[in-house]
């Protein structure tokens, strides 16, 4: 492996670890400046929510209960959440699988509607491919809150699906797993799907007019081989450096659809954090967030480094 | 022919018959006297239909899942471990929230004393914890000593509090509670429906080591809870679900016999949102809500389906707790330099004749509300004083009223301007994506047609209480929901020095002299036996608070509950949670679908 | 040079809308924020010129009546056309009768859609907008920067991206919210949504970009235009940065939409237009809320509108300027 490329990617794993500490930080330094702290409740009794403040240490300046928190989260321990009472880590953990999930099978569903997709659309122009073309511009249009609420009423109108929630536990029948799954994930993919035909149709009919395909059509070559073979090698570059952004794109699109049909990932986690004004669950949602999103868009620089490793040169 | 001599003819009545006759009507009324005091000595169970086969389970949603199982402890407050402590525990005296009266539970029964301060429950024989440890006064105590740690500081603790001052509880033997007032207090055992009976032989080590706030959250194993409930938590899948099971040593046996709950298990589901939370019921998912009431805009859809036979209906009449526009009272506001208007009592008088409340309950809530001109609604049929002032629309009025405030349209633009020209403008404080929110744009909408000009700003629930805690808002639009229907109870809200006496909480002296009336007219009757005089004494108090308005009311919406066709036997009352705070009597006739 | 037919389509399509926004005055049939207390979620009336009988008249609506509030239910009253006229009561079109005319139905507090659509277009279409173009443009610049350069600005540039992906912005806002005054005018909001908007979604224009940039910059066209001296400026915004043109388009699309729906997510926590200026984020909430598409469908136009805005938009930048590029001759022998 050459050196640059391992420089490469270990500047970019640290760079990607200092992301996740500091946006955990940032995350929790905000929220201690919103109005209201986790016992801001008309529930509670107002002596009762002193005493609990002053028991976890809420009351405390700031950098002091940073500092503590930071001390334990290099330990990896990342505190318990005040709404919950249980440590962060668990409940991330539950969580995070399941988001992973949806929004793995969310991208990968996308890419294999939007790919195909976008390759007809960028080298035809017969009716199929405008009506594709037309169908992800409406998907395009329709944002994955309206889809979820379509798709809950359908669901909700034909029975074929459950409505939201997550049922079977994972590893008791993925088939039930599946059924719940299906829907959140079509709310999500069905607008991926547009974004990604839209960007590999540009990038397939930017590849058709490369000198290499020119040259290769004066050569003889067929046209589903020139659209197939060589247009697609070329083409697959743009849209596999943007996978990182896709991969952000999925993430933030999945809390919406998370908390609307009930899905219990970590997007509704870092809402209800969020209502809640749970410092150390925000923290830990931020933090895993932001892990995702860093893999996610390390494994895109690293794929783009791999198909043209000119990109790891300085200029 | 005489039912007593057939063969006689009605000219031969002999003396034997009248004889006989006589006898048959004593033994007929002795046997009447004799069934009367054996159906009067039965113990009261629910009542039962006929057809119930018990077994089966229901689903119901809730919003959200408990973050401690534990009531007592400090984060126990919320609306799921509320739920949880109905389901798994049991208390010595119960509301029966359908009709509002006092129903011995654990307790089998009790006498007071003739000064009213001293009362002495006797308690069930042979009852059990879940765990099979017998039930005794000493777990009352440890309740109660729970309730009153200083080193807990259970929300639990202002329930069993009278004046601040806690019970003095005794227990001379095992199956007797005796519990010694430190004042004639109104409402008697009627709290007692607030302490969930904990079992001492399970806590008492982890109060005696400091750790009882953790005792029975959700990190400890779920066998370590043991209560005297209706059903058993088996299973806790964070975000998801709960799953609850029948207790098989609850005490409660229905009237004729059959050990409750009727269930075999009730599934908790946890949906955060509303609207799937009502696909969900109509599509057969779930079988009932916790907050069972179904939203305006959903009642169309949801009779189609009562219709189609999948769910079943239930009106409930008046809701309880309406939600209000109170305006900032507190002494700090007199800075504002709209306090020459904004704080006056003619302002507030203003708006509420100025408001349109059939309008609101027109708009936002269909027509299925009614309006209302206080914190007591006529749901709460004990309290609710009929013929209390009300303002129905007139913006005359309202303006006249504002014009002597010295509130006019000077400068011709529409809007009402004050004395120095300065427009009349407020902001009120709302909840987001909340019905109040809608509520709110409507009184918006029709105080602009006055010539007021309102700001509606939204927020998070916990960033409104941060606001309202510093005292930093105009006006806001909120609902608070009472612990219980009978004031007495809700000394935090009525009295001047109640930490939630909402427009000006927590006064050190009453800050003025309706303010100082009220308090007097609780404490005058808060030993008062009789409740006619006592709800005199509260038509007084609902009287004053119309007069004075700190906090304006506007609509209570009407309940309408839905459950899935399968559910038999519900007992729909107004409170939350509407049909779950009886779950023992629940039913299903079948499996689902 | 005349613009090819789809661009031309496109940016007409833009114009409409455009002028609809700032026509609002014109076209709403009643105030925006008027409610009919008996008009709550009434369907749409649209216009007919074929009367019950068979008979061809004048445009004119029928009007409506409240016949079951719960139930919603309303009944067409056919005895009684009302005729709609030009230019009158201060509307483009208006229609006097029975009842109220309401092109597209109402919503949820009875008031007209049609208002509230054209007279939401000016802010929430005014934030998105503003906020597309300043996101995709701080975007651009940075990524362009950043593939150009490499090295050590590449990284920081990129890092800074991820980073501001990463942090979720609604704990921005929510601090935001609470260093701000308790009320807040309705310009303060446009122009501190509109930045929010922009620092929010300038990495995922700048990760973009910096990928075409960075795999367009090696190539041999590339190479030869700066052998013949062209400067990085020049080589930047002639050559480079059109490749990336198609793919900020895609963008544009995507993030125009999701502004306005972010609207109504800021909303939640304070940062919003508040009442009675209508948001088109606040409307699809609400109408998702209250099971829209079964029941009551006319809610959703702002997403039909939307959905037309994001079409005009994709028409406009389907077609490549000609001439930007060598590479970009179109070369029809292909198809």
């Amino acid at each position: 492996m050459p050196r640059a490329f391992v420089r490469f990617a270990v500047r970019r794993t640290l760079l990607a670890a200092l992301t996740v500490l500091l946006v955990s930080s940032a995350a929790m330094a905000l929220v201690r400046l919103a109005p209201g702290d986790a016992l801001s409740d008309f529930e509670m009794s107002l002596e009762a929510a002193a005493a609990e403040r002053e028991r976890l240490g809420l009351d405390a300046p700031f950098l002091t209960q940073y500092a503590a928190w930071l001390g334990r989260a290099i330990r990896l321990d990342f505190g318990q959440s005040l709404k919950y009472r249980r440590p962060v880590q668990d409940l991330i953990g539950e969580r995070v699988g399941n988001t992973v999930l949806l929004g793995a099978s969310a991208l990968l569903l996308a890419t294999l509607i939007g790919l195909p997709a976008g390759i007809l659309t960028g080298s035809r122009r017969g009716p199929l491919a405008s009506l594709a073309r037309g169908v992800s511009f409406a998907l395009l249009s329709i944002p994955p809150l309206v889809t979820s609420f379509v798709l809950l009423l359908f669901a909700a109108a034909t029975g074929l699906f459950p409505v939201g929630g997550m049922g079977a536990l994972p590893g008791g029948g993925s088939i039930e797993v599946a059924r719940y799954l299906a829907l959140p994930c079509l709310a999500i993919a069905l607008p991926m799907a547009a974004v990604i035909e839209r960007l590999q149709s540009e990038a397939v009919r930017d590849a058709l007019a490369d000198p290499s395909v020119r040259a290769a059509r004066a050569r003889g070559c067929s046209r589903a081989r020139l659209v197939w073979r060589h247009a697609r090698r070329l083409s697959l570059k743009p849209v596999i450096a943007l996978y990182g952004v896709l991969v952000g794109t999925v993430l933030s699109g999945s809390f919406v659809v998370e908390i609307v049909m009930a899905w219990p990932g970590l997007g509704a986690l870092t809402y209800e954090a969020l209502v809640a004004r749970d410092l150390y669950l925000v923290a830990g949602c931020a933090a895993a967030g932001a892990l995702c999103l860093s893999a996610g868009v390390l494994a895109s620089d690293l794929a783009l480094a791999v198909a043209d490793p000119r990109v790891t040169e300085p200029s | 022919m005489t039912p007593f001599s057939p063969r006689c003819d009605p000219a031969c009545r002999r003396p034997e018959n009248g004889r006989a006759a006589l006898m048959v009507l004593v033994v007929t009324a002795l046997s009447v006297v004799a069934l009367a005091f054996w159906f009067a000595r039965r113990p009261a169970g629910p009542g039962i239909l006929q057809e119930i086969t018990p077994g089966g389970e229901i689903v119901a949603s809730i919003r959200s899942d408990p973050s401690t199982y534990n009531r007592y402890a400090p984060g126990g407050a919320n609306a799921a471990t509320e739920l949880l402590s109905l389901l798994l525990h049991a208390r010595l005296i119960r509301v029966d929230r359908a009709t509002d009266e006092l129903e011995p539970m654990l307790a089998e029964g009790w006498t007071r004393s003739d000064d009213g301060l001293t009362y002495t429950v006797r308690l069930r024989p042979g009852i059990a914890f879940s765990d099979g440890r017998p039930f005794t006064s000493a777990d009352v105590l440890f309740s109660f000593r729970v309730a009153y740690d200083d080193g807990v500081r259970s929300p639990v603790r202002s329930a069993v509090e009278i004046n601040g001052k806690p019970i003095e509880v005794s227990a001379p033997d095992d199956l007797t509670v005796v519990l010694r007032l430190p004042e004639p207090y109104a409402p008697g055992l009627r709290l007692l429906d607030n302490l969930p009976i904990l079992p001492r032989h399970r806590l008492e080590g982890a109060l005696g080591e400091g750790r009882f706030a953790d005792a029975w959250s959700p990190s400890r194993p779920l066998d370590e809870i043991a209560g005297l409930g209706p059903f058993v938590l088996a299973e806790h899948v964070s975000g998801q679900r709960l799953v609850l099971t029948r207790n098989p040593q609850y005490f409660r046996r229905d009237a004729s016999g059959v050990q409750l709950p009727y269930l075999d298990r009730l599934t908790l589901a946890v949906v955060p949102d509303q609207t799937a939370e009502a696909l969900r019921l109509e599509a057969g998912e779930t079988d009932l809500m916790y907050s069972g009431e179904i939203r305006p805009q959903d009642y169309a859809s949801f009779q189609r389906a009562a219709g189609d036979g999948r769910l079943r209906l239930l009106d409930v009449g008046v809701g309880l707790d309406p939600d209000f526009l109170s305006f900032n009272l507190r002494p700090e506001r007199a800075r504002d330099p709209r306090a020459a208007w904004l704080l006056r009592r003619e302002f507030r008088q203003a708006v509420s004749w100025a408001v349109d409340r059939q309008a609101i309950a027109d708009t936002v809530y269909l027509g299925a509300a009614v309006p209302v001109s206080g914190p007591i609604t006529p749901g709460n049929r004990t309290w609710h004083a009929p013929d209390l002032p009300a303002h129905p629309h007139d913006p005359a009025r309202a303006r006249a009223l504002l014009a002597s405030l010295g509130l006019e349209d000077r400068d011709g633009d529409g809007m009402l301007d004050d004395a120095r020209g300065a427009p009349v403008r407020f902001s009120i404080l709302t909840q987001a994506g909340h019905n109040r929110e809608r509520v709110s744009t409507v009184v918006q909408e029709q105080l602009r047609q006055i010539g007021m000009a309102v700001d509606v700003v939204t927020m998070d629930p916990r960033g409104l209480f941060a606001r309202w805690n510093a005292g930093d808002y105009d006006a806001m639009y909120f609902g608070l929901q009472a612990s219980s229907t009978d004031p007495w109870l809700v000394p935090e809200f009525w009295l001047s020095s109640g930490a939630f006496h909402f427009w000006h909480p927590k006064q050190a002296r009453p800050a003025t002299e309706w303010e100082a009336r009220i308090d007097a007219l609780m404490r005058d009757h808060a030993g008062e036996a009789d409740l006619d005089r006592r709800r005199q004494a509260f038509t007084d108090v609902q009287r004053l608070f119309a007069e004075q308005l700190p906090s304006i009311y506007f609509v209570a919406p009407r309940v309408t509950l839905a459950t899935s066709a399968r559910v038999l036997n519900p007992t729909p009352a107004p409170q939350i949670p509407q049909l779950l705070w009886s779950a023992d009597t629940l039913a299903v006739s079948g499996p689902r679908r | 040079m005349t613009l090819p037919p789809r661009r031309a389509a496109g940016a007409a399509l833009l114009g409409i809308v455009a002028a609809a926004a700032a026509g609002a005055d014109l076209l709403q049939v009643h105030p925006s924020a008027r409610q009919f207390r008996d008009f709550v979620y009434a369907p749409p009336m649209p216009p007919r010129i074929v009367d019950a009988g068979g008979r061809l008249r004048p445009p004119f609506v029928y009007p409506l009546r409240l016949e079951d509030r719960l139930e919603r239910r309303f009944v067409e009253d056919r005895a009684q056309p009302m005729p709609l006229r030009l230019f009158s009561g201060g509307a483009l079109l208006a229609a006097d009768g029975p009842s109220p005319w309401f092109p597209l139905g109402t919503d949820g507090l009875g008031r007209d859609v049609l208002s509230r659509l054209v007279r939401g277009a000016r802010t929430s279409l005014g934030v998105a907008f503003l906020a597309s173009a300043g996101a995709l443009l701080l975007g651009a610049v940075a990524g362009a920067l950043a593939g150009y350069a490499g090295g050590r600005l590449d990284d920081g540039l990129m890092w800074a991206a991820d980073f501001v992906m990463a942090l979720p912005a609604i704990y921005v806002v929510l601090a935001l919210r609470a260093a701000a005054p308790l009320v807040l005018g309705a310009a303060e909001v446009f122009w501190t949504m509109a930045a929010v908007f922009i620092l929010a979604g300038w990495p995922l224009a700048a990760r973009t970009v910096r990928a075409v940039v960075a795999a367009e910059r090696t190539r041999e066209y590339a190479e030869a235009a700066r052998s013949i001296g062209a400067g990085t400026v020049r080589l930047l915004l002639r050559h480079l940065l059109p490749a990336a043109h198609g793919i900020l388009a895609a963008q544009a699309a995507l993030l125009l939409p999701g502004f306005i729906l972010a609207e109504a997510t800021l909303s939640f926590v304070g940062l919003g237009f508040g009442e009675p200026i209508p948001s088109w984020g606040l409307m699809l909430q609400d109408a998702g809320r209250g099971r829209a598409l079964a029941e009551a469908p006319w809610l959703l136009a702002p997403a039909g509108a939307i959905a037309l805005v994001v079409f005009a938009v994709n028409l406009v930048a389907s077609e490549r300027a000609s001439g930007a590029s060598p590479r970009y001759s179109r070369d029809k022998s292909l198809w």
